[in-house]
């Protein structure tokens, strides 16, 4: 096999992986589209800020990653609720712009309380699988990489056991397709809204901590292109679709890594938001929605 | 009431005694020394800020415990000081130094950023005394924003950097003698960051005077988190020194990539701005056997000393970048000492003319790392010496003083 073939492939395999990051990202943003019709743009830092907390807990104890981890989640979860009461519960509910907006403020008031608590240095996250390379024949793959590929199909089957086998997850599709109707049924509207914060939350501590420990580094230069990928990943996979956002993340995991590979680094975010406009144009509903807006 | 008279004349005679004894030159308790640090103090290059910011409050301290600075009539005014965020973000900092400059004012410390620095040198006057030039006359000091060649652009610019390129010419001459047999260079750089990018080219030059062959450039962004293509090209190129012209963050995730690809260059060269604390928090055991070469390290009494009181009085550390605010400092107090200036509230404009013509006219000044040399266009030639990074810690590998 020529050199160029095995790059391409290496190339797709490692943008395969990687995409898995902005699948987990992206299922955030997804869900809270579904469920809500509003964008949640303080999602990512969501997910930094649970990884932040986790960091905290393992230099306060050293303590076993499974404890680290767990923190992640659960302050992630902690920080999707203060993102609902702050920026949708108190809302005017015919004037989407306001929680918009309001996301994008708290997105910067974390950001910043980050950069203050930490002026701004990066901060080395514990990488559970260390440097650990897995040789597939010519090609080389990244272990934390691959296990976050499971654990994000993990996730994708844990929401759909949650969604189709419980009772929040009927109460959750209930409010999604008809909430008046979901109200007379005595269904709290914004009970659901909040429990869906605090599950895209946990889901955002999954992400943060997986992402920090392979990146290696916690910083918080992550906050913006993490929204800006899952932003992107939620268009892509089709805003409201869960399956979408995985096939999206990894579609542009794929996308960004050849991109790099042919045009370099000075095409590569051009190429990438081609393709967003590409979707926005002739598919706006992206891979799993429906074909016309 | 008795002799209400001779009561009310006892009471103005003792009010008259009391302020006849405490009583000082009014314009001499007036006058102080304005001195505004403006650096990054939010977003991700706060650290600089805080440490710049450290530095600052510990000179100034230190002056004023010993009488404040010597004015021109003798008098002794006490040093003021603010520091001013300016987010590494070119409007913001010429905000801020617009203000400072309709305030009172004599003088900025700053900034951070070169993407600061360059457009905010250009709103200064161009040609000092220049009437027909209505740009600031407003001089500014700065510590820290590095890309080679700015000073030039107002006279009302000074830097007290350090020259990259001198200090990467002998690096790269220095490793050629000590490793004859490496031949092949590649560089790393965050592109998108604007003294990356210079220093980058910077090496590229140095690397190729010293007799090295350049096998190119691999290109991110500042806040990209995976490098597996760029460094997969470094793994298949084989160079036997790579250069990495990045900041701390992504240095460290390019060099987490470099150990999964098994990829050992013989020399590894880092950007002067990653000689810092903020490297080995986040590199930890990756950064090992980086060589930099930096101004600042603990090598002299007077360097020690300062590094320590900044830390544990001052909670900040003293840097290439911070170590220039003590050195500055100490050049302005011996400036506005020799040069008139009157400090008083009437004379801002005339002294910060006064401050700057004497500014222009430092040839030397005592760094702490020894003498520092002035250049014609307002910019410092820096004693310095190679770092390596070696158990976590900047060591002194090589000193050319």
């Amino acid at each position: 096999m020529s050199d160029l073939a095995l790059d391409v492939v290496q190339q797709a395999l490692n943008g395969f992986l990687f995409g898995s990051s902005y699948a987990l990202i992206g299922i955030g943003f997804t869900m809270i589209f579904g469920v809500m019709e509003k964008l949640n743009l303080a999602f990512g830092v969501t997910a930094l800020g649970g990884a932040y907390v986790a960091l905290l807990v393992f230099q306060l104890t050293r303590g076993p990653l499974v404890l680290v981890f767990l923190a992640a989640v659960l302050a992630a979860g902690l920080i999707g609720l203060i993102v609902e009461f702050t920026c949708f519960h108190w809302m005017p509910r015919d004037y989407p712009l306001a929680a918009l907006m309001a996301t994008v403020g708290m997105l910067f008031f974390i950001e910043e309380v980050i950069v203050h608590a930490t002026n701004g240095m990066p901060r080395a996250f514990p990488a559970p699988l260390g440097q650990l390379m897995l040789e597939v024949g010519p090609w080389l793959v990244r272990g934390d990489l691959a296990f976050m590929f499971l654990v994000s199909l993990l996730v994708m089957a844990g929401l759909w056991a949650l969604v189709y086998h419980s009772r929040l997850g009927l109460a959750t599709r209930a409010v999604s397709q008809q909430p008046v109707a979901a109200q007379l049924c005595g269904i709290a509207p914004r009970r659901v809204n909040a429990a869906v914060f605090v599950i895209t939350g946990l889901i955002g501590g999954v992400a943060g901590a997986l992402i920090g420990s392979a990146v290696g580094n916690l910083s918080p230069l992550l906050a913006l292109p993490l929204t800006v990928k899952g932003l992107v990943t939620a268009v892509l996979g089709g805003l409201g679709s869960i399956p979408g956002a995985i096939a999206g993340g990894l579609l542009l995991g794929v996308v960004e890594y050849q991109a790099l590979y042919f045009f370099g680094i000075g095409y590569r975010d051009m190429v990438t938001y081609l393709l967003l406009f590409a979707f926005l144009v002739g598919r706006p509903g992206g891979l799993f929605g429906s074909k016309g807006v | 009431m008795k002799h209400p008279a001779r009561r009310i004349v006892s009471a103005i005679a003792i009010a008259i005694v009391i302020a006849g004894l405490t009583w000082q030159p009014a314009a001499a308790q007036d006058r102080t020394i304005k001195i505004a640090g403006v650096g990054a103090m939010s977003g991700v290059v706060r650290t600089f800020g805080v440490n710049a910011k450290a530095t600052l409050d510990m000179a100034v301290d230190e002056i004023n415990a010993a009488g404040g600075m010597k004015l021109k009539d003798g008098s002794r005014a006490k040093v003021v000081t603010t520091y001013v965020d300016e987010r590494c973000n070119a409007e913001e900092g010429i905000s801020v130094i617009r203000k400072l400059a309709s305030e009172e004012w004599l003088v900025s410390i700053g900034p951070t950023c070169s993407n600061v620095a360059e457009p905010l040198f250009g709103i200064l006057q161009r040609k000092a005394g220049d009437a027909g030039d209505s740009g600031l006359q407003f001089p500014i000091f700065t510590d820290t924003a590095i890309k080679p060649g700015l000073a030039k652009i107002s006279e009302w610019s000074f830097r007290n950097v350090p020259h990259e390129p001198t200090m990467y010419n002998h690096l790269f001459k220095w490793l050629k003698e000590k490793n004859p047999d490496a031949k092949t260079l590649m560089i790393g750089v965050e592109s998108d960051f604007a003294h990356s990018n210079a220093n980058a080219g910077i090496m590229e030059a140095a690397a190729k005077a010293a007799g090295f062959e350049v096998l190119g450039q691999e290109k991110w962004l500042l806040n990209d988190t995976e490098f597996s293509t760029q460094v997969g090209k470094f793994r298949r190129a084989k160079p036997d020194v790579i250069g990495i012209a990045a900041h701390p963050f992504t240095t460290c995730g390019a060099l987490r990539e470099m150990k999964r690809q098994n990829v050992k260059p013989k020399v590894l060269v880092g950007l002067t701005s990653s000689a810092t604390l903020e490297t080995m928090v986040g590199c930890g055991p990756e950064a090992e056997g980086m060589i930099i070469p930096t101004g600042f390290a603990p090598v002299t009494p007077e360097a020690k000393r300062v590094a320590k009181v900044v830390a544990e009085r001052y909670k900040g550390n003293v840097d290439l970048h911070s170590a220039a605010v003590y050195e500055n400092i100490q050049v302005l107090k011996t400036v506005i000492e020799t040069s008139g200036v009157e400090g008083k509230s009437t004379s801002v404009q005339q002294d910060r003319r006064r401050l700057r013509d004497g500014l222009a006219q430092v040839k030397e000044f005592q760094g702490l790392l020894g003498k520092v040399q002035r250049t014609e266009d307002r910019e410092s030639t820096k004693p310095y010496v190679f770092a390596v990074a070696k158990s976590s810690d900047w060591v002194v590998l090589y000193d050319p003083r």
